[in-house]
């Protein structure tokens, strides 16, 4: 567990207190998982009736990983002494010392997790909560009138550059000119902000569904972004489709990227929609991504440390603001508590 | 060697299409980009343009609907 000494590695490592995406749904099934994300390392199972649970990777005896442990239902038996440790995080049985202090205590790290639209979410507390908050996602994924696909890639650099990239329309008229829906659209453009229940729209003034014309940044519970691209007439009726997209630490190095490809589309349409997707549009979403994906990785760890920016990244600048305040919010707190 | 990072381009389809099924999606694509989108246009396009549905048997729209249905399942 990485040790928080500053607003910068507290949000270089994940808001606590915030829910984030963690891998897709399929990734865990019938034996523990470990991995990485939000500055630890983290396991996750399923009880037999399915239930997912998650707790830091790290027995708290010695610190050897649960997920070499064995699964008991809602509790890891750690495979290194034995010790029992609920997913609570409360050790229940310590074998080999009958009645000892570790017994009854919560000493291990535990987080509560959900499955929706086809991902594991969790619940990042900076302590061990009973309870946690809901969180909301947006429309596309929650409604019935549309249909998702969710696409789940990992990309090296840190995740705060893939926020920075969606929160950057315009960064589709030139990167993505050759691909199957960006290329129309003006290759000049005056942004705007505006404000929205939680959170922001930065969107260009004067074009609407002729290309990826705006990025919506929201806070509910968990942050996400959202945009819109036109598909080509071949995409068939529906009109646009959706991007609802969610990033997570994995390490300084490494991003979780999450995007649920989305449509409005029912009855025939739909199934038109989801055949083609399969058959033909996944292959070239994602050709797309790659383009974001390339230039990504190739830029340097501290390319954000030496900018000039202008009038086209000022819906960046000032998400990044917005959450350096809500990191340097949330150290002064954590601060306070450990005081 | 081992991937490092999860880089898998298909994850929503269930298995590599069939060609029958790709011929489908192309033929599905022109329709739609000369402006048919109504069931009636699609399936007399798909009659002239092929290819031809399961069973050898001519599209009509009820056939198109529920073959379009079990493909956006199992495709």
């Amino acid at each position: 567990m990485i040790k928080i000494d500053s607003p910068d590695t507290l949000l270089a490592n994940g808001l606590k207190d915030t829910w984030y995406a963690i891998c897709p749904s399929n990734f865990i099934a019938d034996k523990p998982v470990s991995l990485r994300r939000l500055g630890m390392k983290l396991v996750f199972w399923r009880d037999e009736a399915g239930k997912l649970y998650a707790l830091e990777d790290h027995c708290p005896h010695r610190g050897a990983p649960l997920s070499r442990g064995i699964l008991l239902g809602d509790r890891i038996a750690c495979g290194y002494h034995g010790v029992q440790v609920r997913a609570d995080g409360v050790v229940t049985n310590v074998p080999g010392s009958p009645g000892c202090s570790l017994e009854g205590k919560r000493a291990a790290r535990s987080f509560h997790v959900v499955e929706r639209n086809g991902a594991v979410f969790l619940y990042n507390s900076a302590t061990n909560v009973d309870e946690a908050p809901d969180f909301t996602l947006p429309e596309e994924l929650v409604s019935d009138e549309y249909a998702a696909f969710l696409c789940y890639t990992e990309w090296r650099g840190d995740y705060r550059y893939v926020i920075d990239n969606v929160m950057d329309p315009m960064h589709g008229t030139y990167l993505h000119k050759q691909s199957h829906s960006m290329a129309e659209g003006s290759s000049v453009a005056d942004f705007g902000v505006r404000d929205t229940e939680h959170g922001f729209v930065f969107e260009k003034k004067g074009q609407r569904g002729v290309n990826f014309d705006w990025t919506e940044w929201a806070n509910t519970g968990l942050h996400w972004l959202r945009l819109e691209i036109p598909y080509p007439s071949t995409g068939g009726p529906g009109g646009s489709f959706a991007i609802v997209g969610t990033y997570t630490p994995i390490s300084e190095n490494l991003a979780a990227v999450f995007h649920w490809r989305c449509r409005k589309v029912s009855g025939w349409q739909r199934h038109a929609w989801q055949f083609l997707y399969r058959n033909r549009l996944e292959a070239r979403h994602w050709a797309v991504l790659e383009q974001d994906r390339e230039v990504l990785e190739v830029m340097e760890p501290d390319a954000n440390q030496r900018e000039n920016l202008y009038q086209h990244d000022i819906g960046l600048v000032r998400l990044r603001r917005h959450l350096r305040n809500l990191a340097t919010e949330q150290f002064e707190q954590l601060k306070g508590k450990t005081a | 060697m081992q991937q490092d990072r999860y880089l898998d381009p298909h994850q929503a389809r269930r298995r590599t299409p069939t060609e029958w099924e790709s011929l489908l999606g192309d033929s599905l694509e022109r329709a739609f980009a000369a402006g048919k989108h109504e069931l009636a246009p699609i399936v007399e396009y798909l009659n002239h343009a092929g290819p031809p549905a399961p069973n050898g048997v001519p599209w009509t729209e009820d056939l198109l609907q529920s073959e379009l249905a079990r493909l956006a399942e199992t495709a």
